[in-house]
């Protein structure tokens, strides 16, 4: 009966005790740790400045001892048997590894740099640091193992910072590359993103009463904070660049009726109720404001006809390949050859069209060019996902139709060319990320510069013209010059600050044009997307 | 059971060898000649003669023959690899799509050769249609999937083209999703949801939902690859029911590997046992109560599988 009850106290999860608080405050505080280091890399959290009241890098310091002290308080009231916990006889050997890193680093460095022991010195005592804080690791039970090593290193990093021996204005000069220097700027942030990484799993370790319980804990925190860290970044990087491009891109704008410029849509007069110059204008002595419409509009042409090329040979090959020609040495040699087309650089396929194309295409650079560039660049990727899609496409479905008495082509048309579809469209997205940002092949190929007068803007569309003579429709837009946006922004970086007499402010005119270039590309993704989401709800659901 | 099992060691007694498993011609030509003079009751509808068929150097089926009733049920039973559905594949040139295959013999629906040039395929198909393993409707709507065969053929226009030139046979396609529906016995649970997508279906739904695609071409001869084999006993319970039904009106062939299945559904039953043999065939009672052969008896019995 004992026996029984006491499996029962086990089973259930005893309500949340003053202990588990304190671990899973341990827990939050790393969280914000963490979250504080990645802003204070992106310069988001400013080192110099204050936040709370408190100078910035003090508050790290005193988060840090804090959580340090916390984490070694919570190992020892455990191995003292004022915690109930549940733990392992060791923390064990990863456990072992993971602590001994960053202290044969904090070992090194002291006996090296600030006692100035030497190099060699130097290793002998980051090893001796190291071997202790494995021994303390692995030897010891697990609530202690897992928390004092990790725990004291926390707390005295977070020293460090407090008492000011590594404040804002640190610098570490390095003497074996003349120009390199670890600056607390850097210093701080890193330090304290590991500080809280490795804080993050100790305290979760100990929110799970150690064991196997607080190892899945342990893990779940660090696949947590680093799947956070990766779309932080992203939404980061993304920020800055919006941040960074907006000035540029509302420069003149102007909202109210008739304020934009006269467009044709349809056939129809329009005047625009909103004026954007710096999507709206190419350069002109005379503008007001200047823009890069030419080079928008040759990005949207260029990734559009590239497309056009690609995706219908890309999708034939796929289809001869999987559905006709037999698996063997021809199919291998092929599937070699387009995988190695695919990691080919783009400044090769540039050549090509610069060599091989131009002449062909009336001897000047042209947005057909760049075009059947960039298509001859897309062709691989389409060709290895439509074939992996169509690979993928079961069996089942041929046996079926064929068994309906309904052949092959009919079936590749009805059944798998339908089921393989969301795979094409991925590979098509993937490849227009690649080739829309592209600008070796468009160097070489199409025309373009630091400012594209308002003259190149192509007009693919109302340029068709009837012939007389084979192949009787021309389309002299097609073997303009032109820019786009990748290419543009590359020659403003090149053109530096002497570009400023033409646009005012040559930086605003760079991160706008970036700013353009990103919200492009990204338009073509979401145009990608959403074409997959209604081929695959059309394979599952209704 | 153990009446039978004496008498029938009695009867057999000139191929009572004691490895079961001898493949020597003699033992199967002597319990051959007593079962192939039986007579089945209805026209045949499939006569196979002599029928060999390779995988590359794998003799896979060695030569059968067999005369297949029409409007039957017919079971063909055996163990694992022994060529059941190589030999189902062979009654609608299916093994044609296997390229290492090779099939020798002859095979005659309603008494015309389906192995000799200028046979369409297309027409075969359609007149002896084929419900595989596991369920494989098309991952479109329900009535897509019964409609697939017909559009293909060119026997329904229901294409924008067909709708623009009001000439859309949408009514003659939803008549006959209907009635197959209703012949397969899944009308009543699908219904109200015929534009859903077939994926969303039970098992047993969508093994039914396929013997209604195969039904939408208006087979003579349907072939089943053990259609119950993935699905749950109500499932296959209510496919028995629908083999039932389906045998007045089509010739159904099919291969399981349940014998208790074989003995309740079918009204003949053909024993393939490794190697590609078969050794036994005729009327079910018959072959299960009193077979000729003694290795299809320690087959039934479970002696040896
Ligand atoms: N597509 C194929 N290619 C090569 N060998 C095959 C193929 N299909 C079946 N076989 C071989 O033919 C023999 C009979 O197989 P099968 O007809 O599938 O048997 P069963 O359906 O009775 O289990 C097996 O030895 C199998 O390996
Ligand atoms: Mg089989």
């Amino acid at each position: 009966m004992a026996d029984a009850s006491q499996t029962d106290a086990k089973l259930v999860e005893s309500e949340t005790t003053e202990t588990d608080a304190v671990a899973g405050v341990a827990v939050g505080l790393s969280a914000v740790l963490f979250s504080l280091s990645v802003a204070a890399m992106f310069e988001r959290v400013s080192l110099t400045g204050s936040l709370l009241g408190l100078p910035t890098v003090t508050l790290l310091g005193g988060l840090l001892t804090a959580l340090g002290v916390a984490v070694v308080a919570f190992g020892a009231g455990s191995r003292l048997g004022y915690v109930e916990t549940d733990p392992d006889p060791s923390a064990g050997l990863v456990a072992g590894f993971g602590a001994a890193v960053p202290w044969i680093v904090v070992g090194g460095s002291v006996a090296s740099q600030t006692l100035a022991l030497g190099t060699a010195v130097g290793v002998v005592a980051g090893m001796a640091v190291g071997g202790v804080a494995f021994a303390l690791t692995v030897l010891p039970r697990e609530d202690v193992g897992s928390t004092l090593p990790l725990g004291s290193l926390l707390a005295l990093t977070g020293l460090v910072f407090l008492t000011g021996v590594i404040g804002p204005a640190w610098v570490w000069e390095l003497d074996w590359a003349q120009q390199a220097a670890i600056t607390a700027e850097f210093l701080i942030p890193v330090a304290t993103l590991f500080s809280a990484l490795y804080g993050g799993w100790a305290s979760a370790k100990a929110y799970g009463g150690f064991g196997a319980r607080g190892r899945h804990m342990g893990a779940y925190v660090l696949v947590y904070l680093n799947a956070l860290s990766i779309v932080a970044f992203l939404f980061i990087l993304v920020a800055f660049v919006v941040v960074q491009g907006i000035p540029g891109l509302l420069n003149g704008v102007e909202l109210g009726l008739g304020s934009g410029p006269q467009t044709t849509i349809l056939g129809v007069s329009v005047t625009l109720p909103v004026s954007v110059p710096f999507v709206m204008n190419g350069v002109a002595l005379f503008n007001d404001f200047q823009g890069v419409l030419p080079a928008i509009v040759g990005t949207v042409w260029l990734v559009l006809g590239a497309v056009v090329l690609a995706v219908p040979l890309g999708v034939g090959a796929a289809l001869f390949l999987t559905e006709y020609a037999d698996r063997g040495r021809f199919t291998q040699v092929v599937e070699i050859a387009t995988n190695g087309l695919w990691s080919t650089p783009s400044i090769v396929f540039g050549l090509f069209g610069f060599a091989f194309l131009i002449p062909r295409f009336g001897n000047g650079k042209s947005l057909l060019s760049g075009m059947v560039t960039l298509g001859f660049m897309l062709l691989p990727l389409v060709v290895i996902t439509s074939r992996e899609a169509m690979l993928s496409v079961p069996d089942e479905y041929r046996d079926a139709s064929a068994a309906l008495g309904v052949s092959k082509w009919q079936t590749i048309r009805s059944v798998v060319l339908p089921a393989a579809l969301p795979g094409v469209v991925t590979g098509v997205i993937l490849g227009v990320g690649r080739i829309a940002g592209e600008t070796a092949p468009i160097l070489l190929t199409m025309a373009g510069g630091t400012f594209v007068p308002g003259s190149q803007t192509v007009d693919v569309l109302g340029s068709f013209q009837f012939t007389s003579a084979p192949p009787f429709v021309a389309n002299p837009a097609l073997l303009e010059a032109t820019s786009a946006l990748p290419y543009q922004l590359y020659a403003l970086i090149s053109a530096g600050v002497g570009a400023s007499s033409n646009v005012g402010n040559a930086d605003e005119f760079r991160w706008a044009t970036a700013l353009v270039l990103l919200v492009v590309v990204l338009s073509f993704y979401a145009i990608g997307i959403a074409t997959r989401y209604y081929f695959r709800r059309r394979l599952k659901h209704t | 059971m153990s009446e039978k099992t004496t008498q029938q060691t009695q009867t057999a007694q000139p191929d009572a060898d004691p490895s079961p498993t001898t493949t020597t011609g003699e033992t199967v030509e002597q319990t051959r000649d007593e079962w192939t003079d039986y007579e089945f009751r209805g026209e045949t509808k499939i006569a196979v003669e002599d029928l060999d068929v390779h995988y590359g150097d794998d003799h896979a089926l060695k030569g059968v023959s067999m005369e297949i009733p029409e409007k039957s049920v017919t079971a063909l039973i055996g163990p694992s690899g022994c060529g059941k559905s190589t030999y189902l594949r062979s009654l609608n040139r299916m093994n044609d799509r296997v390229s290492s295959a090779r099939i020798d013999g002859s095979v005659r629906l309603d008494g015309r050769e389906i192995y000799q040039d200028g046979v369409n395929l297309v027409e075969l198909r359609k007149r002896v249609g084929m419900v595989f393993q596991s369920p494989n409707p098309f991952p479109k709507t329900i009535r897509e999937n019964i409609a697939y065969g017909p559009k293909k053929h060119g026997d329904l226009e229901t294409g924008l083209l067909a709708r623009l030139l009001n000439r859309s046979d949408a009514d003659e396609r939803d008549e006959l999703v209907e009635r197959c529906l209703r012949d397969a016995a899944l009308w009543d649970e699908v219904s109200d949801r015929l534009d859903d997508n077939a994926l969303g279906l039970s098992g047993g739904q969508q093994q039914r939902l396929c013997i209604a695609r195969c039904l939408s071409v208006d087979p003579e001869v349907i072939l089943m690859d053990e259609p119950a084999s993935a699905l749950d006993p109500i499932a296959t319970a209510k496919i028995e029911d629908l083999i039932d039904d389906l045998a007045e009106e089509y010739t159904v062939v099919i291969v399981t590997h349940n014998m208790q299945q074989a003995a309740r559904i079918s009204d003949q039953t053909a024993v393939f046992l490794t190697g590609g043999e078969l050794v036994e065939y005729g009327d079910t009672d018959q072959v299960f109560e009193n077979p000729h052969s003694e290795r299809v008896e320690d087959y039934i019995t479970g002696k040896f599988g």
